[in-house]
């Protein structure tokens, strides 16, 4: 994606694809913003947007996977108005990238579900970090059980979505050409 | 490839484990009976809720925005806030060991025994 364009249009394609994915990604973000709080627990959402960066690691590439994860972040901050949740999710984020990139040659795709979950429980890991770091309050940890549970929960939903989703979209991207 | 089962195991060990911990972390009665109020990491106020007298309403302005913390005889809360999220506030009366948190203006509020001066709100 950083590449210079080369002439064949191969990277002028992955561009155009990588960004549909990010807007893609971006607007389920956005959606999301507007559901009201399961609970009031800092830091506990569903993290649906993660559902585009796995289906891209899985039909495309980690760093198309993390192209569009880093686009998604950036932008959604700006569109959430809530430049401070940056560091937060740009913390679990990047967590969660490296567990899901880990884990994806020792994976099939059926599995999913489970790299899912790791990766949710990963990035709620970062996030507390960052939290903890940002406001020098080490008794935060105390939500670290809590959102590990919420993280498996939501991250196996999620997981699962992006399972039942990826051969229909490896599909439409592999037909592309 | 992993297979499936040890997937299994290890997030079910993990939710297990958390579960457990959460439970007993957050059930388990506050340490004090002290609220200390921390912006970004710098103790605004300390507050003993057993002292507390009439309601109190503190407004905590940072550069990232204000939330207004209501101390009432015996218990606190973040009454508004102009943060994106407000979990600050749906987060309701401080108890337990889980302390308020608003992450987006990097305000705690915590519960505490503030050291040694806790027999004395019995004499």
């Amino acid at each position: 994606m950083w590449t210079r364009l080369r002439g064949d249009g191969m990277e002028l394609r992955r561009l155009i694809r990588d960004s549909v994915l990010a807007a893609a990604a971006l607007a389920i973000f956005v959606v999301e913003l507007h559901l009201p709080d399961l609970v009031p627990i800092p830091g506990v959402k569903l993290g649906l947007a993660n559902i585009v960066t796995l289906i891209t690691l899985y039909a495309l590439s980690p760093w198309d996977a993390l192209a569009v994860l880093t686009v998604r972040v950036l932008l959604g901050a700006l569109f959430s108005g809530n430049m401070m949740a940056l560091l937060y999710s740009a913390a679990g984020g990047l967590l969660a990238f490296f567990v899901m990139a880990a884990l994806r040659p020792f994976t099939s795709t059926r599995q999913l579900w489970a790299v899912s979950a790791l990766a949710a429980i990963a990035h709620n890991l970062g996030q507390i970090a960052a939290a903890i770091l940002v406001t020098s309050t080490p008794s935060l940890l105390v939500y670290l059980p809590v959102l590990a549970v919420s993280g498996v929960i939501t991250g196996l939903f999620t997981g699962f979505a992006a399972q039942f989703a990826l051969p229909r979209i490896k599909k439409v991207l592999k037909d592309g050409k | 490839m992993i297979k499936s089962r040890t997937f299994v195991y290890i997030i079910s060990a993990i939710f297990l484990l958390s579960l457990a911990l959460a439970a007993y972390l957050l059930l388990r009665p506050a340490p004090g009976r002290v609220a200390e109020i921390r912006s970004d990491g710098v103790l605004i106020r300390s507050v003993d809720l057993d002292l507390v007298r009439k309601p109190e309403r503190l407004t905590v302005t940072s550069e990232w925005g204000e939330n207004v913390v209501l101390i009432e005889p015996g218990r606190i809360c973040v009454e508004s806030a102009d943060c994106p999220d407000g979990v600050c506030v749906a987060s309701g009366w401080l108890d337990g060991a889980a302390p308020i948190v608003c992450l987006p203006h990097r305000l705690v509020i915590t519960l505490t025994g503030g050291g040694s001066d806790v027999d004395a709100v019995t004499g």
